[in-house]
């Protein structure tokens, strides 16, 4: 047959509810520029198909081949089928450029619809046409934070023999979960499992441990990355300090300790905690008072190693190679100031979960027992071992989450971490009250469900309906909320508020994420190449994401996501290629290649 | 009472200006954030629910909506967007229909032709008899000054030819009259219907005789003193409204009481009642009515941001009253009048159909509503507690 092919093509919008912003009008003046396009079709225009009509419509023109583009285009090929078998044409010519296959709608990606659907108009398979290049890969990894993903990954790779470098931006590795004090639903202790793990990363053969530091630059390409890193001064020498701790104790200046949440107060030269991994003092610049340009200098004389301590050291920049990178740079809670309602920053016992989560910890404040803040001697209000017990708690959920003013997303732990914060003031008081202020209960996971079951017969009140206002009148908290579920408006005196704070990403993630070629989404959690069949890949070849980064997950998904991550890298270094990553192609190349490729002779 | 879930009802609010109807999940923050929600009326939480489920005879009966007085307080922290004050006035358009017996509110509130078209329709009527019945005298133009006292200002009774002073007035006054007893018994009837679908038609409720009588002086003092508003807003919006309100009850009072002493020939000086009250009512209407026309085109507050078409039909109206009235004022006092006589019976044509429109049927109907529903909440508790009958059950 040497008749020309011609072409009609089917536009297929999204169905009622969804939502999609791809531009069908640049699709259409796209293929408004081929010849061979004799017919578009719109199923906004004509959403009742007909076939006598569409029959004598095709005839008509003599179009020969058919494409179907769009949204669900599956649901309107057996229509077109059933026309070019009355025809007796090969229904083989009725093709699909569906934009939900290779991940345009999720992206709202024009260039990858537009990609698609050339192949399919010269009906060349998308990955064949769009196939990325591959480079050699080197074999070693960069990991980019110290959380329990970030350690999870490094062990992993690590164990597989492989070379790791672990990037921390804080003094230690250990992230959020080493300042948890159980996990649920087990009620494990949280530093009993990571720990360990924190141990084996600081003593691995295969791990370059490099905390205090920051990824400055990351420049190459896929397989061959050079990221310089930035050595913040820690002005105390890893390999010499044997952390006696005389020079903590000397510290004449002191500001409040992140890993305590803010609720303790630690020297200057300080080491972040116990377990911390290195076991190796530092000194914060800002608290320092020799680095802020007053005169000092105890730590370096009570120092029993010479040299140890260097407070003029400066910041550093080293640079590495590596072929693979795993970004695993977590997340920051909620600040409940911007939420002014809740009283946080005004009234001294409401506390967010994670200062909570310190408080009840044995480690933290007060070793344990839970006490709310007075006032001492100075007029700071401060958590004292001895300090009086609460005999109410309230617990808020959702604050900061599924929040049109904040984040209009759930942040998935929160309920589960309330559930689990109750249990345990029930446990060390058992005459307290505790309420619980939920929206919606989310109990999501393994065992969840049944740990909620048997929260709800501790003698916890578990009340439908958020929170709206925690006032104060004579030194007690007056929180205001309704009981959804009974129709009653509460008023209830407290001595202490929780605030179930939701997740954010942190402040560097958007940056890391440009540095890496990856993209955010609108709350700048980190994009995958699809989420529901890739969630580990991102779009940047031998770039992979781990944990919370990638949006809020509890410490189960995070650690096999981690472990995905790191299976995906070895799966690089074993083959010893690296996809270049789909964002390596234009759509120009991909338009050519599938030219090339095509068998139809349309012109 | 049964009642049927309806589904179909929120579709139908979307004319009174419900618009966020889908989003809101029950967190209960609307409720817990009010300054004026009580343990005995609930809301706004409560009445979306209702309003969702469609249980169109909860709503009517539905005292709790009169109690919210409008700050934006659950609107600013709703995690849902879903602005309940929006939906909680758009609903007290719906119930003002719904106690309207006549039907022509509902017809104003969703249709902008039908309300437009009355308010033209009873203007022109206003004209027309005027043209009729009082036309100006041809001397006005031929002979201005004929109609000037020795103050050198216009003798507004006496520009119609062959009708006295004196019978101008009386005329003027019986069409006020008749105007009165038109709105007022179309609005007393309303009232007794929002008591029949309130109070009445639940049979459980056994209202004390005396609690009519030891709970009137509610309706007074909320009438008066619009003290639920001051305590839910900014108190520059409270002085406002009483000042707005007590503005055109004096002119109420002025126009269908003392209308002889009132519209009289002489020029008093600026210290007499007459134009001190005037004065007055004007202060207080264009004190409120300013801001608020502002605030309605800026869109930065709360309360102000969504404007119903009645909204506006309301405020024009009021603003143009006030203008009319400013500009007879000055025409007479100033001698001229040709000015008068024209603004006169302009002040007049809008002035008629807005209290007859807006009164009874639409927006300013809440002049009355509101009290009275404080007044029938009042009674219904009274009710209540004496029956020892636990309050209805809420819906969850």
């Amino acid at each position: 047959m040497n008749k020309k092919d011609l072409i009609g093509i089917f536009f297929n919008h999204p169905g009622n509810g969804q939502i999609s912003n791809i531009n069908y009008d640049e699709l259409k003046s796209y293929v408004s520029s081929f010849n061979f396009v004799k017919k578009v079709w719109d199923s906004d225009d004509s959403p009742l198909l007909d076939r006598s009509l569409m029959v004598s419509e095709i005839q008509k023109i003599g179009i020969t081949r058919l494409v179907i583009v769009g949204h669900d285009t599956g649901m309107v090929k057996a229509f077109f089928n059933s026309v070019f078998k009355y025809m007796g044409l090969p229904v083989e010519d009725v093709l699909l450029a569906d934009f939900r296959e290779h991940g345009a709608l999720e992206r709202n990606d024009t260039e990858l619809a537009k990609a698609i659907l050339v192949c399919a108009i010269y009906n060349v398979p998308f990955e064949i046409a769009a196939k990325p290049g591959t480079s050699d890969v080197c074999a070693d990894t960069l990991v980019i934070g110290g959380g329990i993903s970030g350690i999870q990954a490094s062990l992993e790779i690590a164990d597989a023999n492989q070379k790791v470098f672990l990037v921390e931006k804080t003094g230690t590795i250990g992230g959020h979960m080493a300042m948890f004090d159980k996990t649920f639903p087990t009620l494990d202790c949280a530093a009993c499992i990571l720990t360990p793990k924190m141990v084996e990363v600081g003593q691995h053969e295969n791990i370059e441990l490099m905390t205090y530091s920051e990824v400055q630059d990351v420049s190459g390409e896929p397989g061959n990355y050079k990221v310089k890193i930035l050595k913040k001064a820690r002005r105390v020498d890893i390999s010499t300090c044997i952390g006696c701790g005389t020079c903590s104790e000397k510290c004449p200046s002191k500001a409040f300790s992140e890993f305590d949440a803010g609720t303790t107060l630690r020297k200057a030269i300080y080491i972040p905690f116990p377990q911390a991994v290195p076991n190796k003092y530092l000194i914060d610049a800002e608290s320092c008072r020799h680095v802020q340009g007053k005169k000092c200098g105890v730590c370096v004389k009570v120092c029993p190693v010479p040299g140890c301590i260097d407070l003029d050291q400066k910041d550093e920049v080293v640079e590495i190679t590596v072929g693979n990178i795993i970004i695993a740079t977590g997340f920051k809670v909620f600040d409940p100031k911007r939420a002014e309602q809740f009283g946080y920053g005004k009234h001294p016992n409401v506390l967010t979960s994670l200062e909570f989560e310190r408080l009840i910890n044995a480690a933290g404040p007060t070793g344990g027992n839970i006490t709310y803040r007075t006032k001492d001697k100075k007029g700071n209000w401060v958590f004292t071992t001895g300090g009086d017990v609460p005999d109410t708690v309230a617990i808020i959920h959702c604050i900061g989450s599924r929040d049109e003013n904040y984040n209009a997303y759930c942040s998935k732990v929160c309920c589960m971490y309330s559930l689990k914060l109750a249990h345990l003031v029930k446990e060390k008081l058992p005459d307290a009250k505790v309420y619980e202020h939920y929206i919606d209960m989310r109990a999501f996971g393994k065992g969840y469900e049944e740990f909620y079951e048997r929260i709800k017969k501790e003698g916890i009140k578990i009340i439908r309906g958020r929170t709206a206002i925690v006032e104060s009148t004579n030194g007690k908290l007056i929180i205001k909320s309704e009981d959804v579920e009974k129709g009653k408006l509460l008023e209830k005196k407290v001595e202490m508020v929780i605030l179930a704070v939701g997740l954010e990403p942190t402040d560097d993630a958007a940056s890391i994420a440009k540095m890496c070629g990856i993209d955010v989404d609108g709350a700048g959690w980190m994009k995958e190449v699809n989420y529901v069949s890739d969630p580990v890949n991102t779009l940047s070849g031998g770039v992979a994401i781990a944990g919370l980064c990638q949006g809020p997950k509890d410490i189960p998904d995070s650690v096999a996501q981690a472990s995905a991550a790191a299976s995906r890298v070895l799966q690089n270094i074993l083959k010893g290629k690296v996809s270049k990553g789909i964002s390596s192609l234009t759509f120009s190349d991909i338009e050519k290649r599938a030219r090339e490729l095509s068998t139809i002779k349309y012109d | 009472m049964a009642q049927r879930v309806d589904p179909t009802f929120m579709k139908s609010l979307e004319k009174f200006g419900v618009k966020d109807w889908k989003d809101c999940f029950h967190c209960g923050n609307c409720t817990a954030s009010c300054p004026l929600t009580e343990e005995d009326y609930q809301f706004p939480r409560m009445v979306i629910r209702q309003a969702q489920m469609g249980l169109k005879d909860k709503l009517k009966s539905n005292l709790d909506l009169w109690m919210c007085y409008f700050c934006g307080d659950c609107t600013k922290t709703c995690p849902r967007e879903a602005n309940p004050c929006e939906i909680m006035r758009s609903i007290r358009r719906f119930q003002i229909s719904a106690y309207d017996w006549t039907g022509l509110s509902k017809k104003f509130f969703t249709s902008t032709t039908w309300e437009l078209s009355f308010i033209i329709g009873i203007g022109v009527i206003v004209l027309a008899l005027f043209a009729l019945f009082l036309p100006p005298s041809p001397e006005l133009w031929t002979n201005p000054a004929l109609f000037l006292n020795e103050q050198g200002g216009v003798m507004i009774n006496n520009m119609v030819e062959s009708i006295s002073g004196p019978q101008f007035v009386k005329i003027i006054e019986y069409g006020d009259w008749t105007m009165a007893v038109v709105v007022g018994g179309l609005l007393i009837s309303n009232i007794l219907n929002m008591f029949y679908l309130t109070l009445l038609k639940d049979k459980s409720l056994h209202i004390p005789f005396t609690a009519y009588f030891t709970e009137f002086w509610k309706l007074i003092f909320h009438f008066s003193t619009q003290d639920k508003l001051r305590k839910c807003d900014d108190k520059s919006y409270w002085v406002g409204h009483v000042l707005l309100m007590t503005g055109y009850t004096i002119m109420f009072v002025i126009i269908v009481g003392l209308l002889p002493k009132f519209q009289i020939e002489e020029i008093v000086p600026w210290y007499n009642w007459q134009r001190l009250l005037g004065y007055y009512a004007t202060i207080g209407i264009l004190v409120f009515l300013i801001p608020v026309v502002i605030g309605r085109f800026k869109k930065k507050k709360c309360k102000l941001k969504h404007s119903h078409p009645t909204d506006w039909h309301f405020i024009i109206m009021l603003g143009l009253t006030a203008i009319s009235g400013i500009l007879v004022h000055i025409f007479r006092i100033t001698g001229m009048p040709i000015a008068t006589y024209i603004s006169y019976v302009l002040h007049l044509a809008i002035l008629v159909p807005m209290i007859m429109i807006e009164v009874p049927f639409s927006k300013w109907s809440h002049l009355a509503y509101r009290p009275f529903a404080i007044y029938f909440a009042a009674l219904k508790k009274a009710g209540v507690e004496k029956e020892k009958v636990e309050p209805t059950p809420a819906f969850a």
